[in-house]
């Protein structure tokens, strides 16, 4: 039978690190709540927690308001400087992030890297522009990362918990401007939640490719731009796509709405059929 | 609230939130993170029904928390434990009479309208359930139990578990059935231009009813009514929600249409429309 034996802090940290990292969209807080509760041991929790709480914030492209300022700025790890400070490539600002509140504190500028803000900031021009004309919620950075490569994060969220609905897009794209080779990853999580519980969990990996050159810098920007808009278009078109394929076919197989004789069952029948069958057996 | 209480309905909510694709592994998590648990967290909790075969008939059945005796779990169609023991929990002869009968009627059903699948009944009668020994004891309770897995062509798996709890009490000539349905949806699919797509999870709904019961066997047709009649409004249900709601949510997230083309469309639209109202007036 079950061993009933009391897991170590540590057994019962990493239990609720994991239900945390499963955190549907925007319901961070909740699964945070109940696991607390579950632990029941808050010393260990509060100081235990904080790790899952930073993966979770910068894996799910968590946005945060600066202070005085208007525009959203993504959390993630292509823009993490040191420890819990985080940079706004776009405002050239280094900022201080509380992983519990999710809020952002100690503004101060930061500097961008010369020999490759010029491609970064042309980029990131176009990325804005891309996201408003496709994305209703859309933030997006755009990160100077190893080796001279740029890597893009776009996130959207959309949360209705008073329906019991919330959902979350996430887009990662690695840019080599060197081969000319673009490496994407495209995350749609949803969860639907009234009296029940229903998830999409869908992921795909894209590489697409430009032959053309930061020779010529805003053709390749606008290379990029199309090759994105192109592939995350295609994707969503699969996706729709599926979700008819399961609903025609799948989910048809499986239970039909009304037997073949498209009338419902006669259970009065049934029973004297089965009765009648007994007692011819016997 | 005592401590417990607040934590079975903190681990309820944990449920309704964490992926239903890892149901049983969320609840074995969950067990042991709070052993205290273990068995109102099993009883509350409904996951994917597994297949057995059964020793004596040959014939596939439904293992659940419904015909479970420790590790055990009895056969509809025998009425035998397996593995077996000699102490396990049995209805009464009245009541298995009438899940023989109900075992019959549903396997037909299922045919009907699964066309394949599994499907197992179990009843237990109301006085063997120690907490309600201060209640009702007259009458029985039961679950119904359905499982089909898709053919997994066109590259898309599917699987289908119905889970229809009820209890039955006699009054006189009538009897009030409750009915909690649950139907847990999979489906997983792979492709080269889809990568990985999984929509799966569960609902729950509830009915109550009154039916006249002018013999045993008429609470086999009444409860058939009930589970057919929910089970088409929760067939409809899922379709809308999974096909229909989590889809308008994923084209809500992102647009595939280009937003700045549309809000131009809509403004010489309005416009048009502002010029036509002026020259009507």
């Amino acid at each position: 039978m079950e061993d009933l034996r009391e897991l170590s802090t540590e057994e019962k940290l990493k239990i609720v690190t994991n239900f945390l990292l499963n955190s549907p969209p925007g319901e961070i807080n909740d699964v945070f709540n109940d696991v607390r509760v579950l632990m029941a041991n808050d010393p260990a929790f509060q100081t235990g927690i904080l790790d899952a709480l930073r993966e979770y914030n910068t894996e799910q492209y968590i946005t945060v308001k600066l202070p005085g300022q208007e525009n959203e700025v993504i959390v993630s790890k292509f823009g993490q400087i040191e420890d819990d400070l985080y940079l706004d490539p776009r405002s050239h600002q280094a900022f201080r992030f509380d992983h519990m509140h999710q809020t952002a504190t100690e503004v101060e500028p930061h500097p961008p890297d010369e020999s490759t803000e010029l491609l970064r900031n042309a980029v990131d021009a176009a990325i804005t522009d891309y996201v408003t004309d496709h994305f209703q919620n859309g933030v997006s950075s755009v990160y100077s990362t190893e080796n001279g490569t740029l890597t893009i994060t776009i996130v959207d969220n959309k949360y209705n918990s008073p329906n019991f609905w919330n959902g979350r897009w996430r887009s990662t794209w690695l840019v080599n401007p060197e081969s000319g080779e673009l490496k994407g990853n495209v995350k749609v999580n949803v969860h639907y939640y009234e009296d029940g519980n229903v998830q999409l969990d869908s992921n795909k990996d894209i590489v697409v490719s430009t032959s053309t050159t930061t020779e010529n810098l805003s053709a390749a920007v606008a290379a990029y731009v199309r090759l994105i808009g192109k592939a995350e278009n295609e994707y969503q078109t699969a996706l729709n796509e599926s979700y008819i394929e399961l609903s025609e076919n799948t989910f048809k197989s499986l239970r039909r709405s009304l037997p073949l004789t498209r009338q419902k069952v006669d259970w009065d029948k049934i029973l004297n059929y089965k009765i009648g069958q007994e007692l011819a057996n016997k | 609230m005592s401590e417990q209480g607040d934590q079975i309905e903190c681990a309820l909510d944990l449920m309704r939130r964490l992926p239903p694709q890892n149901t049983e592994e969320n609840l074995s998590q969950l067990v042991d993170l709070v052993p205290a648990l273990h068995e109102e967290l099993l009883n509350a909790v409904d996951q994917p029904l597994r297949v057995a075969k059964c020793k004596n008939t040959g014939r596939d059945y439904l293992m659940s928390a419904f015909n479970r005796d420790g590790d055990s779990f009895r056969s509809p169609w025998s009425n035998e434990y397996d593995p077996p023991i000699t102490d396990g929990l049995l209805p009464s002869s009245k009541t298995r009479k009438l899940e023989i009968s109900a075992n019959d009627a549903f396997d037909t059903y299922r045919e009907m309208y699964y066309e394949g699948g599994v499907s197992s009944v179990y009843f237990w009668d109301n006085d063997q359930e120690p907490e309600l020994a201060n209640q009702i004891k007259t009458g029985f309770s039961g679950a119904i139990l359905f499982k089909k897995v898709g053919d997994g062509g066109r590259k898309m798996k599917g699987a289908w578990d119905s889970i229809h709890v009820f209890k039955a009490n006699e009054r006189g000539r009538n009897a009030h059935y409750k009915l909690t349905s649950t139907v847990m949806l999979y489906t997983i699919t792979s492709k080269p231009e889809l990568g990985d797509m999984n929509l799966s999870g569960s609902m729950t709904r509830q009915f109550e009813t009154d039916y006249q019961i002018d013999e045993p066997s008429a609470h086999i047709a009444n409860i058939g009514r009930m589970v057919e009649d929910i089970e088409l409004k929760m067939r409809n249900l899922l379709q809308e929600v999974y096909f229909g709601k989590t889809k308008d949510i994923v084209n809500d997230l992102r647009s595939i249409k280009s937003l700045v083309e549309s809000q131009k469309q809509a403004d010489i639209q309005k416009e048009l429309l502002g010029k036509l109202m002026e020259r009507k007036s």
